[in-house]
């Protein structure tokens, strides 16, 4: 109570401005004291000076008094803080450069840092994310068929995640959820408008409860949903309610077809719920697991045990234990996979003992974006953080140069008596102005960098639930980003700058040729240089590997091809229909004037999509679990190859003569005919999929050039691949088998390619799609060229955005080395001048100079190298095609810092053989 | 001079309280010198310190001040003791009783006491 009342005190003296009631005070004391001494019999003059004695030292005990009435420490910072900024005032261009460079570094930095927050750190927006425990340590996608999966069960089928739910009771709720989400064609059957195609996942009915949030309007899902019987009902995302439906809130208890089906609304997710994971695809329609059957129709996954396509999420319940939770999950699979022995093949049952799951925290749900964006963020967050070094080692250099500066009046007010702390205090007050300046600016670049990478590292049609605006831990990040640099450039100088020696203020200062200081500001110069050569040879790898990447041959042509993208199975197509369809598609397309020929085919390369089959062989066994016996396959309409320009090399394409009744042919790629017929001609073999006895299935009638399709691998060679007739079909046992050749029917690629100079427009496209079926849903249009690019897209953005850092710190070196000559320069001002007087010529002064510059760059540069070469090795998983240790980059690396530094120093170099002697020695 | 203590860190405050509540209002060169004669002229107390302390004490309320007249017509600063003030002297001689008794018993143990 007592202190809260003195502070207040403190405060209102701190605002009011003090009195001068303790010098009227003092003076009363010693003139009392004076008193009481004459009347000791002193004479007045001696009991003066014996009261004043006696009372001490009265200037010190004065300032202590007024010191104490208000607060000190803050008062000293005020005071700091106001002769700082006018400080700064009077050297604007200073306190500009400072200010801009800090705000490029800390902006940088920051800017990586809230994608680091929000793509590695942040936990799901739901409560208590530490109690969720996802199963599988690898996140796992898609689907999975059999019931081996090895060591870390990431998929499950219904039926092994309804086992494992209602056996392990560790769990609140284990939720499960279709991995790989779906589209679907979603219609309001009120208004009667076209579907259109939204994404959407089939989640358990406790998925929401698991999850532990409450909708914003109606009701989300209940385990009572979820049950074969129960009416067909859907949540909506907050963002389809907001930007479709305008939020009305009648869409909840609305009747809506999805895939054709009737489904009513019953309720929309919290808005800043984005589904299971952080993903450029968010759901936008959260369906009953129950309900997959009715959508799916035959090709549904629900009633397969031996079909893995659930991933599960659960919370615990607190204060279980997760070990032991796990150890029970484990005996729980095991008895479940023993309960299907029967329907297992024997290669299944040997492997039996070895399957198992792993149970980690799931605060983040399935990380697939962490694992595809983790690495490149490190990258990026290391090269914003050397620049920002970069940044901080320029302004240490400005800084002790401003010190050095104010040496004499440093050593005047050491020897008047200020403490150094003071002016310790002064000097970092100063820094931390700049960097919190410097750091508020920051925040701006920041949002626009922020935004910017959003942008073209995210190239969707939805939206990506990252923020631009800062949030409170970036924010906080910001902060001490801000003080960290205020302290890295602002602390050496501001202690260096007070050991001066008070008796410098009477001798002239600026005398000697050595300055204390001069040392450090060559180091900083050096390590500057060095990873700025570091950061220009990385980035010089990732653009060769960017220009390796896009220059490669992929086998088929790009230019003038258009991809569209179609769903026929959301128009509620049956198979039978299908072919009659793509006939329909491809004459409405060629009508068009100006195309050249059009086709369609599962997918296209570099489309994202993958289908993959073990191919079995007439004559041979069936391979071993272990071999190597995968082929990508891709149904095709005739005119496929052709349309994409992948050359036929040996026998023929596939043509309109091979129909349903025909024999059933492929055509392989080189690398397929390489792997499985190395010594053989192809032509006329047999081989087939989804079983050994399917071996003499298909007939090879052409070998193209490969083409690559998958958007990853980019540094291996093509794969092997095979396409198949849409025409055709086979009639497997299996269920697997064919679910898979039904699905395999619906193709989503049509390719158009233009006549050389025409142009096909997508209006006009639309229309031809519209006069074949008005219903049929159009996901997207694009041309080849888009759909390749985007594969690149990450890769370029790093190499782009590395590229950018390595420019700036190369900017940055350039102007710490301009700027320490020209110092070095003027210090040395009248030393060349006597230099000159007594004989030196123009020509070794301006080698004088530049030596002194050239021999700092390249100490630099020789630490810079090793530097360059370990940078390299950490990229390694990032290049391709490129050697990390490529000498070649090094060496244009360090070849492009020497040019700058030799360009750099010319000026000061010039400007020093130009200096008249006469002149150089009246300067001092 | 040598031979005179100054005073013991933290008492001063409780001397100058103690002073105001016997002797009245009191101006700072007058608590000085009380507090040097009730010590019989074994403490000398420095200005240095008291006044800060005064400057202390009335920010905490225990004291106030005012303008006055001295009794050979100098004008000069009166401190009067506060109600918090008169609290705040029973707490502290309470306390400082308590600490002194207790040191009182430690210094004056024997060895055979505690057998």
């Amino acid at each position: 109570m007592k202190h809260l009342r003195r502070l207040f005190s403190q405060i209102v003296t701190m605002i009011r401005g003090r009195d001068s009631r303790f010098d009227e005070e003092i003076e009363a004391h010693i003139a009392l004291q004076a008193d009481e001494n004459l009347r000791a019999g002193m004479n007045p003059q001696e009991a003066r000076r014996q009261a004043v004695l006696k009372f001490g030292p009265v200037q010190s005990v004065r300032e202590n008094c007024r010191a104490e009435q208000g607060l000190p420490f803050a008062e000293s910072l005020l005071r700091d803080t106001r002769r700082s900024l006018r400080r700064l005032r009077n050297s604007p261009g200073f306190t500009a450069t400072a200010i801009f460079t800090l705000a490029v570094g800390i902006g940088a930095t920051t800017s990586i840092f809230s994608l680091v927050h929000a793509v590695l750190l942040q936990s799901l927006p739901v409560p208590h994310p530490d109690q969720l425990y996802r199963i599988g340590k690898a996140p796992k996608c898609c689907v999975n068929g059999g019931y081996i999966e090895g060591g870390d069960y990431g998929l499950a089928s219904d039926d092994l995640y309804t086992h494992l739910r209602d056996h392990t009771q560790g769990f609140k709720e284990l939720a499960a959820f279709d991995s790989g989400g779906t589209f679907l064609g979603v219609m309001d059957a009120r208004s009667g408008a076209a579907a259109e195609t939204y994404f959407g996942e089939y989640v358990s009915g406790n998925y929401f409860t698991m999850f532990g949030i409450r909708a914003i309007a109606g009701r989300l899902l209940s385990a009572g949903d979820d049950h074969a019987g129960a009416p067909p009902v859907a949540v909506m995302s907050y963002r389809a309610w907001r930007d479709q439906y305008s939020r009305d809130q009648s869409v909840i208890g609305a009747l809506f077809r999805i895939d054709g089906k009737p489904f009513t609304i019953v309720g929309v997710a919290p808005p800043s719920f984005y589904g299971h994971s952080l993903s450029n695809l968010p759901p936008d329609f959260y369906l009953p697991l129950a309900t997959e059957p009715l959508v799916k129709g035959d090709s549904s996954f629900l009633r397969k045990s031996d079909v893995a396509w659930l991933n599960m999420i659960g919370r615990i319940r607190p204060g279980s234990s997760v070990a032991g939770i796990e150890a029970q999950m484990r005996v729980e699979l095991q008895d479940w996979l023993r309960t299907h022995l029967s329907e297992m093949s024997a290669s299944e049952r040997v492997q039996l003992p070895q399957q198992s799951l792993n149970l980690v925290p799931g605060g983040a749900g399935m990380t697939f974006m962490q694992l595809q964006y983790g690495d490149w963020l490190w990258i990026l967050m290391v090269s914003a953080a050397s620049v920002l070094l970069i940044v901080c080692i320029n302004l240490a250099n400005l800084m002790l140069v401003r010190g050095m500066d104010r040496r004499p009046q440093t050593s005047l007010s050491l020897a008047l008596g200020v403490r150094r702390a003071r002016l310790l205090q002064e000097s970092l007050t100063e820094s931390l102005l700049l960097s919190l300046a410097g750091g508020a600016a920051g925040l701006g670049v920041a949002f626009l960098t922020t935004r910017m990478i959003l942008h073209l590292a995210f190239q969707t049609t939805t939206e990506v639930p990252i923020a631009a605006v800062p949030s409170l831990p970036v924010l906080g990040f910001a902060l001490v980003l801000s003080v960290l640099t205020c302290v890295l450039f602002g602390a050496a100088p501001a202690w260096l700058s007070t050991r001066v020696n008070p008796i410098e203020a009477l001798r002239g200062a600026n005398r000697s040729t050595k300055h204390s200081g001069s040392r450090l500001r060559k180091a900083l110069v050096v390590g500057q240089v060095a990873i700025s050569v570091a950061l220009i040879s990385s980035s010089g790898l990732l653009l060769l590997t960017l220009r390796h990447l896009e220059r490669q041959d992929l086998g088929f042509e790009q230019d003038r091809r258009t991809v569209i993208n179609i769903d026929p199975l959301l128009a509620g197509y049956k198979p039978e229909q299908l072919n009659s369809l793509y006939r329909r598609i491809h004459d409405a397309l060629a009508a068009l004037p100006g195309t050249a020929s059009v086709a369609s085919s599962l997918y296209t390369p570099q489309s994202g999509d993958e289908w993959d089959e073990t191919v079995y062989f007439e004559g041979k066994s069936a391979p071993g679990p272990d071999a190597d016996s995968g082929a990508g396959w891709a149904r095709v309409t005739p005119g496929y190859f052709a349309a994409l320009g992948n050359p036929v090399l040996k026998g023929r394409p596939i043509t309109d003569e091979d129909a349903a009744q025909s024999r059933h042919v492929a055509v392989i790629n080189e690398a397929f005919a390489q792997k499985f017929f190395a010594n053989e001609d192809p032509i006329g073999k047999h081989f087939g999929k989804g079983g050994p006895t399917y071996g003499g299935d298909y007939e090879i009638v052409g070998v193209t050039k490969d083409a690559r399709f998958a958007n990853y691998n980019l540094d291996k060679p093509i794969a092997a691949f095979f396409y198949i007739p849409e025409a055709q079909s086979t009639a497997y046992k299996e269920s697997m088998a064919a679910s898979t050749e039904l699905r395999s029917h619906f193709l989503h690629d049509v390719v158009v390619e233009a006549r050389p100079g025409a142009t096909v427009t997508n209006a006009m496209l639309r229309s031809a799609f519209a006069s074949v079926d008005p219903s049929l849903p159009i996901r997207q249009i694009q041309s080849l060229n888009q759909q390749v690019s985007t594969t690149f897209g990450q890769q370029r953005l790093i190499a782009r955005l590395v590229s950018l850092f390595g420019m700036l710190s190369l900017v940055l070196a350039a102007v710490g080395l301009y700027g320490m000559m020209s110092y070095d320069l003027a210090r040395r001002t009248s030393e060349i001048g006597v230099r000159i007087a007594l004989g030196a010529n123009r020509k070794s002064i301006f080698g004088l100079i530049l030596r002194a510059a050239m021999t700092l760059a390249l100490l630099g540069l020789s630490l810079g190298i090793p530097l360059a070469v370990g940078a390299g090795r950490l990229l390694s998983s990032q290049l391709y095609g490129v050697n990390p240790r490529d000498p070649i980059v090094v060496i244009i690396a360090t070849f492009a810092l020497a040019l700058t530094a030799f360009f750099a120093t010319l000026g000061p170099a010039f400007r020093a053989a130009s200096i008249s002697p006469a002149e150089a020695v009246r300067t001092e | 001079m040598k031979d005179k203590a100054d005073v013991r860190h933290g008492t001063l405050a409780l001397m100058v309280l103690k002073t105001l509540d016997v002797l009245g209002p009191q101006h700072g060169f007058g608590i000085a010198r009380r507090i040097e004669q009730i010590s019989g002229d074994l403490l000398s107390v420095n200005q240095g310190t008291l006044y800060p302390l005064l400057l202390k004490l009335e920010q905490e309320g225990a004291i106030a001040s005012d303008w006055g007249c001295s009794e050979n017509n100098r004008r000069a600063r009166f401190y009067r003791l506060t109600r918090n003030g008169k609290k705040q002297l029973q707490a502290e001689t309470m306390e400082w009783e308590q600490t002194a008794s207790i040191m009182g018993r430690f210094l004056a143990m024997k060895a055979e006491g505690l057998r």
